[in-house]
């Protein structure tokens, strides 16, 4: 194999979340009636916004060799935090600043603190206390969810104040504000992985934790980090959820961790550590985001939607171990 | 770790020892299986059932399955060992709890059914709005809905259906497009929320909306999908009143909807009468005597209390909640439970 051959292939590996995703795009677009325009492009980057965020949050964790199963928990804790405070109906207490722009910084704050608490709490146990991420954030995720609960009494929040609620029903070039919110993030922390020490160390320990302590990295500081970041993110899916939503139920966002878990794999990740970057996770994102649309589309009788999402996913991930298997061959 | 463990413990111990109620003189105990918290009806369900069994003198605890179905059956045998005057169970599946039933009855506890009828196995009452029914209702909310836009019952609507793995929704379903089947120029799109999830339904609504721009009515199983759908209606530039929305249960949030013109219908599930009829009835119900059939008066409704294969059951009837009627506070939605104390019946 020539090596400009071989630099293609290899390009094509690195990227192939992405050409899936075109490949989706394009088959769905023939054959899926009316799937074909701008405005169902731009539904699937605003459906896969919430998703992405708290995607972005959960990889860094699995890249640094651990688990977070609380994020699902940790976005409802959150949105229902906002929604409380800032909601007028329902359970919401209608909690006017002024000037009211003010609203915004605040349930902003508010949603990344809660996040970023229970992170920390997690972070703690499994780092410090050096118990297993995977129960650690099990019994979050439960717990979590419960305070949910409790908290709202199963009630719902609704009509989230307008300045909060502004970000879902702005557009710029044909997004809506929380999408942008989306790809800044992905943007930003995908910058932090590739060019920071931090982002670097984390790959390192999620590849060999002993081998990173032994060559001096911080690993504990790096891990609690990582596990604040990740709850601090799911906050600000939260956050992104009751805008998208104008409000907050008991059971919002019941479903996305298993819809994150899927993205992160089929975005490279690997569920060992070590390996995967955050413009596969969003590409993972937005493909599961067209595959969803696509089920929208078709009126498919309703029992068989999670079976086809389901075996699309399970194609993905084929094809991703394919990739392996092609660049084994390549080494 | 140790001092992490202790406070964990004495978090634990102090939130029982706050949590646990003081024992009550009462008729007896009777536990209520609810399905799942996470929606405004059922936690509704809990104090209507509470407060009602309170005034004809039961104490009731709750146990909740978390809309798990394994959870409900080993809540059931936990609770028959407990031995309770009764046992109120709104199933998270309707065949799967019938085991459960014949072992609670044969173990001589009384079961009643609430919300969710079950017929394929006796029970000793049941206290439904009958959720075929209430596709029925909302079918004919349609018809008047989509003649009053269109001129003639024709058109397009979107159905928001809840979780595909919930026969409630699907009973709902059922009733509506059944009923519906008598316009064949109506078309009717129906697509689930995974979960009873609300940007769920939200996401459709987005889709469907571009996809479809000739929607005339969506049709949500529960108020709160139509929280999320007219957030997306929002979003799209829509304003109250373009696009016509329908969804049942009742819920606070819906409501409000109402009242700001969002949604044209909300078809009512009678959560207090359906919880003061068990409360009405569980006298009889603890000491195995007859119900008899016949009309009810329930808080105001009229209901029916009839002879049915799988024991006495009664059917409230549920109410189209508009505009105009919105602010009854009969309706659970209002937040406003009667003062009026339920009696037993003799």
């Amino acid at each position: 194999m020539n090596p400009r051959t071989r630099h293609a292939l290899e390009f094509v590996l690195d990227n192939l979340v992405w050409f899936m995703l075109l490949f989706v795009l394009v088959v769905f677009s023939i054959f899926i009636p009316n799937y074909f325009q701008l405005g169902i492009f731009a539904n699937i980057i605003e459906a896969s916004s919430v998703l992405g965020v708290m995607s972005i949050g959960l990889a860094l964790v699995i890249i640094a060799g651990h688990m977070d199963l609380s994020v699902e928990s940790v976005a409802a804790l959150s949105a229902m935090a906002v929604g409380i405070l800032f909601c007028s109906s329902g359970i919401g207490m209608g909690v006017q600043l002024h000037p009211e722009w003010l609203m915004v910084p605040v349930s902003l704050l508010l949603a990344l603190a809660v996040g970023g608490l229970i992170g920390a709490f997690n972070g703690y146990l499994v780092v410090k206390v050096k118990m297993s991420a995977f129960i650690i954030t099990l019994a979050s995720y439960i717990w979590v969810r419960g305070l949910v609960l409790v908290i709202s009494g199963g009630r719902s929040a609704q009509d989230l104040a307008p300045a909060i609620r502004w970000f879902g029903i702005q557009r710029l070039i044909g997004l809506p504000l929380t999408a942008w919110i989306a790809i800044a993030c992905f943007v930003v922390f995908s910058l932090i992985m590739a060019k920071t020490p931090f982002g670097r160390h984390l790959v390192m320990i999620g590849g060999n934790e002993t081998a990173t302590f032994r060559a001096g990295i911080r690993v504990n500081r790096n891990l609690i980090i990582a596990f604040v970041l990740a709850g601090a993110i799911a906050g600000l899916a939260g956050w992104l959820l009751a805008i998208r939503t104008s409000g907050a139920s008991a059971n919002l966002g019941t479903g996305f961790l298993f819809n994150a878990f899927a993205a992160v794999v089929i975005g490279g990740v690997s569920l060992k550590g070590g390996v995967g970057t955050l413009p596969g996770v969003y590409a993972g994102v937005l493909l599961l985001s067209a595959i969803n649309t696509a089920i929208n589309l078709m009126g498919l009788p309703a029992n068989f939607t999670l079976v086809i999402h389901g075996l699309l996913v399970l194609a993905a991930v084929l094809l991703d171990a394919f990739k392996q298997t092609i660049r084994q061959r390549l080494a | 770790m140790k001092r992490i463990l202790l406070a964990v413990f004495g978090i634990l111990a102090l939130a029982f020892a706050t949590l646990t109620p003081a024992f009550a003189q009462s008729k007896g105990v009777v536990y209520y299986m609810v399905p799942t918290l996470l929606d405004e009806f059922q936690t509704g369900s809990v104090s209507a059932l509470e407060l009602f069994l309170k005034q004809t003198g039961y104490e009731m605890k709750t146990l909740n399955a978390d809309n798990k179905t394994d959870a409900q059956q080993s809540q059931m045998n936990d609770v028959i060992a407990l031995k309770p005057a009764a046992i109120i169970l709104a199933a998270v599946d309707f065949n799967a709890l019938k085991p459960s039933i014949e072992a609670a009855r044969a173990a001589g506890i009384p079961v009643v059914e609430f919300d969710r009828q079950i017929t394929s196995t006796p029970s000793d009452f049941t206290s439904v709005a009958g959720t075929v029914e209430i596709g029925y209702v909302a079918a004919d909310q349609a018809e008047k809905l989509l003649k009053a836009k269109n001129g003639s019952v024709k058109g397009k609507v979107l159905q928001v259906l809840g979780d595909p793995g919930d026969p409630y929704t699907l009973d709902i379903q059922k009733g509506f497009e059944e009923k519906m089947k008598a316009f064949p120029d109506v078309k009717i799109i129906s697509l689930p929320a995974m979960q009873w999830e609300a940007s769920n339904a939200g996401t459709i609504v987005a889709d469907q909306m571009l996809a479809n721009p000739d929607i005339d009515l969506i049709f949500s199983h529960a108020a709160h999908l139509s929280v999320a759908a007219v957030a997306s209606l929002e979003a799209a530039g829509k304003k109250p009143g373009d696009v016509m929305l329908m969804s049942s249960n009742g819920a606070p949030v819906g409501l409000d909807l109402i009242r700001k013109g969002w949604l044209n219908v909300e078809v009512e599930q009678p959560l207090y009468a359906q919880a003061a009829a068990v409360a009405m009835f569980m006298d009889k119900v603890v000491k195995k005597q007859e119900i008899k059939p016949g009309e009810y008066d329930v808080l105001g409704l009229k209901s029916t209390v009839t002879k049915e294969t799988w024991g006495p059951n009664i059917k409230i009837p549920g109410a189209a909640i508009t505009k105009e009627n919105v602010d009854n506070p009969a309706f659970w939605g209002n937040q406003k439970p009667p003062t009026d104390t339920v009696k037993s019946v003799e």
